[in-house]
């Protein structure tokens, strides 16, 4: 079945232009859950209260305020703040290019594949001009109503293009004044620490790292349903050691 | 420092090291809240039962899912019995290149700074910076926070650990039925189109991209403020394909290559423009004494470019 695209806009490479749609490229299997009322098992309504008047209110009473100070709100209405998304509409300019492996991880944010709207050939030639300079495309593109930074990169077969974090919504390491302590990690427990990387180098596979935790939960639902018995009884931390030098030879196997 | 939200310990090994998480994102949008129109109160979300049509606290809510159409009711108590055994541990299973890392499977950044000062929990962290420092690998490890595991991988950013959380392979989705266009390029394009990439190159420098969307929003609330009027700007048509894709792609480099805007068509372009135009782009070309210059100076000025 073909995926449901969420967008469709241009993308513009110089004066190519590319008819694209695009789709969500990942999704939560986080077990969810629907709240119920205890008592009867009935599912739980979220309903909006003026507490002014005690009384439920309906969406189409409702306007978005932004509090400037205590409980004091300027009140925008929806056009006013489409007003701040901008003029670019559907199109997303690719200005510039950059090294993908430049880019540091923390600036990524959510991912899209980018698919092509018709059959024309531009979607092979981005995908390949990307996918051969290792380069991705920095541009700007609008999302209801919202502008994102977006880097746009081949990705295996297709091409990606990622929303990108702002460089002040990242956190610097200055911030967090870590304290380097007195003694500095001797030269043999540097030596040591390397060499247990080495032992636990391996090639990256995702399919290897499965959510345990969500098939956990998924077989408690099972079993409960079943009727059977939850064992409800507490897991134990494991205890820690304090000498480094000692707990990396014994990682390494006593052979430091 | 931003407010921690974990504490545990990070073990390599048999090491381990007391961390705690902060994130290393900071939302910086601007919040609105829902009013209620009339009387500008605002709004607060109840919970009310569906059945009875009452209003129901939260003490009595309970977490239902559904199987197939049999609801069954969990408790907290049940969920906890199932977490993984450590739920106040990092453990680093493995180490991997980071290039062979999709940027696709990061999700959210935190960071991990030492939990206390004592000497041995300093020390140990610092092994592990400049251990991890220039390894151009990440470490895959798992932890739990607020019941759910997550799969996470360390590195060093900024002299300190830096922990990522991570999407699970199941949650990517498959790239197949993504729709890619026609034929594949001949190679005189592609050629040119590499060429456009390279020309178009630069550094990535975080610094040069601002949130113009949070500026236009706040201005827009000024705006407001000051009952000034709003304007909705009209939104960019979208373009056509080019008619000739060689063509559009040689016109393309040319411009880059000129340093002009990539999409300007390049027919009888300097002369048409004004004396401002021409000095707006003599200040992006770096034209030296272009204020003083007059307009057939610029012209030519940036002719030569």
């Amino acid at each position: 079945m073909a995926p449901r695209s969420i967008w469709n806009g241009t993308i513009t490479f110089g004066l190519v232009n590319l008819p694209i749609k695009l789709y969500s490229a990942t999704e939560s299997k986080t077990v969810h859950f629907n709240e119920v009322h205890a008592k009867d098992g009935a599912r739980i309504q979220h309903r909006r209260i003026c507490p002014k008047e005690g009384k439920a209110v309906s969406y189409d009473e409702v306007v978005k305020g932004y509090e400037v100070s205590d409980d004091r709100y300027v009140v925008l209405d929806k056009d006013e703040i489409k007003a701040a998304a901008g003029d670019r509409g559907k199109v997303i300019h690719l200005t510039e290019f950059v090294n993908a492996a430049e880019i540091d991880p923390v600036f990524y944010e959510k991912t899209y594949f980018v698919g092509s709207r018709d059959h024309e050939d531009v979607y092979r030639l981005v995908h390949e001009a990307l996918e051969r300079t290792g380069q991705a495309g920095i541009g700007r593109f609008t999302f209801h109503d919202r502008e994102y930074l977006v880097a746009v990169r081949a990705l295996d077969d297709v091409i990606a293009l990622h929303t990108l974090r702002f460089h002040d919504e990242v956190v610097s390491g200055d911030e967090l004044e870590i304290d380097g302590g007195s003694r500095r990690p001797s030269k043999r427990e540097i030596e040591m620490a390397g060499r247990l990387i080495e032992t636990l180098a391996e090639d990256f596979s995702p399919e290897s790292y499965e959510d345990s935790y969500r098939e956990a939960v998924l077989d408690l639902i099972e079993r409960k349903a079943k009727g059977e018995e939850i064992d409800l009884s507490e897991q134990e931390e494991p205890e820690q050691g304090d000498d480094l030098a000692a707990a990396l030879q014994a990682s390494l196997g006593g052979k430091g | 420092m931003p407010r921690s939200l974990w504490r545990g310990s990070l073990s390599f090994g048999l090491v381990n090291v007391p961390v705690q998480l902060v994130s290393a994102a900071r939302d910086l949008d601007y919040h609105f809240n829902e009013l209620h129109d009339k009387d500008k109160a605002r709004i607060e979300q109840r919970r009310f039962c569906s059945e009875e049509d009452v209003e129901v606290m939260w003490e009595e809510v309970a977490r239902s899912f559904d199987l197939d159409g049999q609801q069954v009711i969990v408790t907290d108590e049940e969920l906890a019995s199932v977490e993984p055994r450590k739920t106040r541990t990092i453990d680093i299973e493995a180490f991997v290149d980071l290039a062979d890392v999709d940027p696709i499977y990061f999700d959210h950044p935190y960071f991990l700074v030492p939990a206390g000062d004592s000497e041995g929990t300093l020390r140990a962290y610092r092994l592990l910076v400049e251990t991890m420092g220039d390894a151009e690998q990440v470490a895959l490890g798992r932890f739990v926070m607020r019941t759910k595991e997550y799969l996470t991988a360390l590195r060093v950013r900024d002299g300190a650990l830096t922990l990522t959380t991570m999407r699970f392979h199941d949650e990517v989705r498959p790239t197949k039925p993504i729709p890619t266009g026609g034929k594949k390029p001949g190679k005189k394009e592609l050629d040119r189109a590499v060429a456009v990439v390279e020309e178009l190159t630069t550094e990535w420098e975080p610094e040069r991209y601002e949130d113009c969307y949070r500026e236009r929003l706040r201005r827009v609330i000024e705006s407001k403020q000051k009952r000034r009027k709003i304007e909705v700007p009209e939104p960019e048509k979208q373009p056509k394909p080019a008619p000739d894709l060689m063509a559009a792609l040689e016109r393309t480099l040319a411009n880059a290559r000129a340093g002009r805007d990539v999409r300007s068509e390049p027919d009888g372009d300097l002369e048409e423009l004004s004396r401002d135009e021409l000095e707006e782009r003599a200040k992006d070309a770096g034209v030296r004494g272009r204020t003083k210059m007059s307009k057939d100076e610029l012209v030519e000025a940036l002719s030569d470019r």
